[in-house]
């Protein structure tokens, strides 16, 4: 199943980059591309929700890393919210989770933010 | 999985990266149908990210241009060890094999250092002109 991304915007202009499906090497490019398109829109405050990823790989945690670079690069904040068990296990394993610090939920994400 | 149950197989071979992605997460669907395990059993969730990153790889960098042999694939159960064997044309790969899990701050490199850490056996041996894979894991 190829990897939809959904993109919207809080009323306190935080953007939720939602993903849906794999994002793995396959999906990859499709989140990269949903960033760029957040990051020209000047410094983003950005929530990936990967409550819909079902599954993730070493390439598509490399579009992670890539995006939290974006977003910092514009003087911006990225958080991710929701994912599953496979998802922090490969976080874990990688020692990216003290990297990127993650939140239960979107709502927990967008608190303070 | 009881040892008088018979063993869980599947092959199959394909070209595409994402059909090709598709048809490892299904075949670890059908061994976790086959075993009653749940989606969050933990082993074979570690294994099925291992077999992801091989066979990403493979699907990847072995099939250079001018390629007709597809990939290569077969899982196998039995006795509560999987081992999945995947062939490939592309180039030599020893130089990745003992490749160290990267920095925090690197976008790519990871997949075979995790795949080593997630497996209880990484198997590669070059074969003329194809690449062979073999991971291990007890469940």
């Amino acid at each position: 199943m190829a990897l939809e991304v959904l993109t919207r915007q809080t009323d306190s202009g935080v953007s939720v980059v939602a993903p849906t499906g794999r994002l793995d090497v396959a999906g990859a490019p499709a989140l990269k591309d949903a960033i760029s398109e957040v990051v020209k829109n000047g410094p983003p405050r950005v929530v990936i929700d990967m409550g819909g990823v079902s599954f993730v790989d070493s390439t598509g945690l490399g579009s992670v890393i890539s995006a939290l670079k974006q977003i910092r690069g514009g003087q911006g904040e990225l958080r991710l919210a929701a994912p599953n068990q496979q998802v922090r296990v490969v976080l874990e394993l990688t020692t990216l989770d003290r990297v990127f610090p993650y939140y239960a939920t979107v709502e927990e994400a967008l608190t303070g933010f | 999985m009881g040892s008088n149950q018979e063993p869980f197989e599947f092959h199959a071979t394909f070209a595409r990266l994402e059909e090709g992605l598709t048809i490892l997460h299904k075949s670890v669907d059908a061994l976790r149908d086959s075993t009653g395990r749940r989606f969050s059993d933990r082993p074979l969730m570690l294994f099925e990210t291992a077999l992801a990153e091989i066979g990403g790889n493979v699907l990847t960098h072995g099939r250079p241009p001018g390629t007709t042999r597809p990939i290569e694939y077969d899982l196998r159960c039995d006795n509560g060890t999987v081992v999945a064997q995947l062939s490939d044309s592309g180039p030599p790969a020893h130089a990745h094999l003992s490749t160290e899990m990267p920095s925090h701050s690197s976008e790519a490199g990871r997949g075979i250092a995790m795949a080593r850490r997630l497996l209880d056996e990484l198997g590669y041996e070059r074969d003329g002109e194809v690449n062979r894979w073999r991971l291990v894991k007890k469940l």
